[in-house]
């Protein structure tokens, strides 16, 4: 019962910055999210092609590439969000806990509420701060007050949001500023609980200071959850993950631990997208 | 020039010309909006004056030395007015001078014609000591031997050289006889008579304590007498039964079925309906306010339903015959007081009544001379005024109604021993055009001649004559907001659930067809809705009542039962049919559901309502029914609202932003959850609008509820009645009245309520809309 492997401890969050993982072999206790042959079709267009790879657990994994090359397409598969644009068809599966999410008796609710995800843009929904915060409780029953506002607290201090608006939780949303409405967001997706915390390039309507605070945040973030995040900001990679997974019209071209992917990356296509020379 | 001035001239023209012309066009908006409102105020504005009297002519007349004047009167053009003296004598006036042109000249004051009225019977050297008025115009005059004869003052045009002449006239009604009144020839002390073209009727109290009733009936037509023939008729002579020996004041009504016999603060009102047996009908004795008040004056107002009492205190009552439990009674409806403004210690009481001929206008006066004037149906104390220092002597009013003539001692005149010779004769233009119409009158419950109580009456024209206009806004207020909320509650559900499916659940690809389709059908001209409602669903539901009701259950149940049942299909059935027909499997289900409704509806008639639901309606349960009704326009409306409801709260919902539904979602909400609690509450300014544009457009739709509702005034939420409402009314009567009559201007501001209703709904609305749209509006 006591006795640890060293392979638990290596998930650990201290030793992660000493000793990357060994991507393509991880135990399953290491792996938050296996990705196997994914295929993915709007209409009759192909936009990803036969992707695989394990997403650990713990960790924070970034996935970047030019536009259109499909890293946004991916991130929204592993929520299922892709179901409802008309005329995707999707074969292959995502393995969450050994659990494929495009399997059969799948609740999609239950899904999104275990992979959380942050969007592009801030989306506050118009009500006050307090009520977007337990928005997802509500919804899931939810309305013991006493809990609600521990939730509430709890996941503000995890958004680093707390000390900013803790007076006028009553007031509407809309009035924060958008840094402030993207760490709110965080807030809500977190407020739930969920086991990975999907963000679509989380601070790309942001301004710089906004970007430092939410890229701060991230690092906090994967001592709780599973952290996935797009962006096509390469330095904004090289400094919040962990992993980074290339991707190139619609193909995953390279995955590896960050410090290798970014100093001695094993494909041309890599280098010549590191480099600036497109993208 | 600099390099930066405008290089392109016809860009700068271009740029400031679209300036001007945009702004002209805004301005001239808001400028045409203004000019109608200022111009429905304008039109309604006269109605709530009050009367104007204002002086015109005063002339002074000499008379014979101890001449009195009992009785005057004026032509409708007001150019000519008359005295009758106690010595019978008749002085027609000028009250103009003659223009340039005309012969012979004359100026205000000359005499036109003066005649005595005894001479053709020799009675030249009685006395005359009563003139007694008729609402037929013939004016009895009464000796003191107790001969009596009718005549009547009448007025003729001339026209020569361009030039109007009036040429003053004295007719006698029955020829130039002394009449017969009283079979035993006794002095009569009070007398009334009224006539039509074949009966007169005149009721007298004798000096020996009688009251008789002596009717003349015509052989021929009263109305055929050529000048100086004498008529030929019966007399029937008759002694009424009356308790008192001393009597007041007598009148007969006009249509001659009544006559109220005033004997000190007692009024005996007799039936004359059989010829030959005058019966008491009732006994009128008013609450007096005080031992020392007592009745001085009593008149019947124009429609001879009415009598006013006035008493010494001031006071006037009006009584009308009212239908109760125990039968028909007199009843006192409402009192009106004419004494003087405060800080006036002239007496109060009234000396006599003068009702207008048409209308339901009367004058007071009073013995210190004060003049009232009231109307009683809205109960308006239109004027109050002192018209000469003394009481006057005699007034009369116009024909028209427009003036008043009045002879009043001339008090100017130095010569003392002159003064009872000499009387001054003015006229007054009376400015009274809409009486009839207070805040009162249109907004609370009115007690109208003939009705059992107080009540919200619309009824602006009738076939009688004297007939009292009822203008109560409130029951057609009333209709227009019953008819808009029927429409609500069949358009609101409808629209708003299939906005709500249209724009949030249907695939695209359908939506772009039904979208537009159900945006088409608002273009459905409402005149084609209003005739299809009232000549073919009226009868339609009237005849399969059950089934209309059966629908409101089946529709709803099947569409469930459909959607349950296509739920549960096995995936691999459903695969086959694409996702965009699926809806379209409801259209034969709903007409399925249809025809079963409409083949139910007799057995269900039969089961529970015993055959026939609407004899059923009425006979047991006391519901009264109307085949044009709320139910139908309910239905018809909300069809005209429902694309208006529909389009704009569906482009609400369909702009709600998808980063906010994919929000909602992304935290493992359901499309249910994100629906009801994202997507409404964001699209809820929008959905608030359309719903108060389609209550805008119920309450101002006019074709429908013209052709659908029957159009009757009542004051009744039940779904099976029909209603009439601002705009329905404007559209039917309005070719029907008078210009610048008071329906005229009634309707006008009816249009004017309208304008506020909507006024009122639009800036409630705006007012919601954007305290919505602060709380709700998403980035």
């Amino acid at each position: 019962m006591i006795s640890i492997s060293p392979k638990t401890i290596a998930t650990g969050s201290e030793s992660l910055m000493t000793t990357p993982l060994d991507l393509t072999n991880l135990t399953p206790e290491q792996v938050a999210l296996d990705i196997n042959g994914l295929n993915l079709h709007y209409g009759n267009k192909q936009a990803l092609n036969n992707i695989s790879m394990a997403i650990p657990k713990g960790q924070v994994t970034a996935f970047i590439g030019p536009s259109g090359c499909g890293k946004s397409t991916l991130l929204r598969c592993i929520n299922r969000m892709n179901d409802l644009v008309d005329n995707c068809h999707i074969s292959g599966e995502i393995n969450l806990h050994g659990n494929n999410i495009y399997g059969k008796h799948v609740d999609v609710a239950e899904l999104r509420r275990k992979v959380g995800m942050v969007f592009q843009r801030p989306n506050p929904f118009p009500k006050s701060i307090y009520e977007n915060v337990v928005y997802g409780l509500r919804i899931m029953g939810e309305n013991n007050r006493r809990r609600l506002d521990e939730a509430v607290e709890k996941s503000l201090r995890s958004a680093a949001l707390w000390n900013e608006v803790k007076d006028r939780l009553d007031e509407s949303a809309l009035g924060l500023s958008g840094g402030q409405q993207q760490r709110l967001v965080i807030a809500r997706a977190i407020a739930i609980q969920p086991e990975v915390l999907l963000l679509d390039e989380p601070t790309s309507a942001l301004d710089p200071i906004s970007t430092l605070t939410i890229e701060e945040l991230i690092n906090d973030l994967k001592k709780q959850f599973t952290v996935v995040i797009v962006t096509h900001n390469m330095q904004q990679a090289a400094r919040v993950s962990d992993q980074t997974a290339f991707m190139y019209m619609g193909d995953l071209i390279e995955y590896s631990d960050t410090n290798t992917l970014f100093t001695t990356p094993m494909k041309k296509k890599t280098e010549d997208y590191i480099t600036g020379r497109y993208g | 020039m600099t390099a930066l001035a405008t290089q392109n001239r016809s860009r700068g023209i271009k740029n400031s010309l679209a300036k001007w012309l945009i702004t002209l066009g805004g301005v001239s908006v808001l400028f045409t909006l203004v000019l109608i409102f200022m111009y429905l105020l304008y039109v309604v504005k006269p109605i709530f004056e009050s009367a104007q009297i204002a002086p015109k002519v005063s002339v002074n007349v000499n008379l014979a030395v101890k001449e009195k004047v009992l009785s005057t009167g004026v032509d409708e053009l007001q150019e000519i007015a008359y005295q009758i003296t106690d010595t019978g004598r008749i002085n027609f006036l000028h009250l103009l001078a003659s223009s340039d042109k005309s012969e012979p000249a004359h100026k205000a004051g000359d005499t036109a014609l003066s005649l005595s009225l005894l001479a053709p019977m020799a009675l030249d050297d009685e006395k005359v000591i009563a003139v007694v008025n008729s609402y037929s115009g013939g004016k009895l005059l009464l000796t003191e031997a107790g001969h009596a004869t009718i005549i009547k003052p009448s007025f003729h045009s001339q026209y020569a050289d361009n030039n109007r002449r009036i040429i003053p006239k004295v007719n006698y009604p029955l020829g130039p006889v002394a009449l017969t009144l009283d079979e035993q020839e006794s002095k009569i002390a009070k007398i009334a008579f009224e006539m039509d073209d074949e009966t007169a009727v005149f009721v007298a109290f004798t000096e020996d304590g009688r009251l008789i009733k002596t009717s003349f009936i015509a052989e021929d037509d009263f109305g055929s007498l050529s000048e100086g023939e004498e008529a030929e008729y019966e007399s029937i002579f008759q002694q009424i039964d009356f308790p008192l020996n001393h009597v007041d004041e007598i009148n007969v009504t006009p249509d001659l079925s009544q006559v109220f016999v005033r004997s000190a603060n007692s009024v005996y009102v007799y039936s004359l309906d059989d010829e030959y047996d005058v019966a008491l009908k009732a006994l009128i004795t008013p609450e007096l306010a005080s031992d020392k008040t007592y009745l001085t004056s009593m008149a019947l107002l124009s429609g001879s339903s009415s009598v006013l009492l006035g008493d010494s205190n001031g006071m006037i009552s009006q009584w009308f015959e009212v239908a109760n439990d125990s039968g028909r009674q007199f009843e006192q409806i409402r009192t009106f007081n004419a004494q003087p403004s405060s800080g006036n210690n002239s007496s109060p009481s009234i000396a006599t009544i003068y009702t207008e001929q048409f209308r339901k206008s009367f004058y007071t006066v009073s013995d210190s001379g004060l003049i009232n004037v009231f109307y009683t149906t809205s109960a308006a104390h239109l004027w109050q005024g002192q018209l000469s220092d003394e009481k006057p002597i005699a007034l009369g009013i116009a024909p028209r109604a427009n003036g008043l003539v009045l002879v009043s001692n001339a008090t100017n005149i130095e010569t003392t021993e002159q003064a009872n010779s000499k009387v001054s004769v003015q006229t007054f233009s009376v400015h009274n055009e809409h009486p009839e119409v207070t805040w009162q009158a249109l907004w609370q419950e009115v007690w109208y001649e003939g009705y059992p109580e107080p009540d919200y009456v619309w009824q602006s024209t009738s076939g009688s004559d004297d007939f009292e206009g009822k203008f109560s806004l409130v029951p057609i207020s009333f209709g227009t907001i019953k008819a808009a909320l029927y429409a609500m509650l069949f358009a609101v559900p409808i629209a708003l659930t299939a906005a709500i499916y249209t724009a949030y659940f249907m695939t695209p690809v359908l939506r772009k067809k039904v979208k537009p389709t159900i945006e088409l059908m608002e273009a459905l001209p409402t005149v084609i809705l209003g005739f299809l409602a009232g000549l073919w669903l009226a009868p339609l539901m009237e005849e399969y009542l059950p089934a209309v009701f059966l629908l409101f259950l089946f529709l709803p149940l099947a569409t469930i039962i459909t959607a349950f049942a296509w739920h549960s299909l096995p995936n691999n059935w459903k695969d086959k049919l694409p996702e965009t027909l699926a809806p379209i499997l409801l259209i034969p289900v709903m007409i399925l559901a249809i025809l079963a409704a409409f083949s139910l509806s007799g057995s269900v008639e039969d089961a529970l309502f015993a055959g026939d639901m609407r004899q059923y309606l009425t006979n047991d349960l006391g519901i009264d029914f109307d085949q044009r009704n709320a139910l139908v326009v309910g239905i018809a409306m909300g069809f005209a609202v429902i694309p208006t409801i529909f389009s704009m709260a569906e482009d609400a919902i369909f702009s709600v932003p998808s980063h906010l539904t994919s929000g909602s979602l992304a935290l493992g909400a359901t499309q249910w959850q994100t629906l009801v609690k994202v997507v409404l509450l964001t699209a809820s300014p929008g959905i608030f609008s359309a719903i108060m544009m389609g209550l805008g457009r119920a309450v101002g739709e006019t074709m429908i509820v013209l052709m659908a509702t029957g159009n009757t005034p009542i004051l009744d939420w039940s779904v099976f009645q029909g209603m009439r409402t601002l705009a329905a009314n404007i559209a039917v009567e309005m070719p029907e009245s008078e210009v610048g009559s008071s329906h005229y201007r009634i309707l006008f501001l009816a249009a004017f309520v309208l304008f506020i209703f909507t006024f009122i709904f639009n800036t409630a609305a705006e007012f919601v809309r954007q305290r919505l749209r602060e709380k709700y509006s998403s980035m």
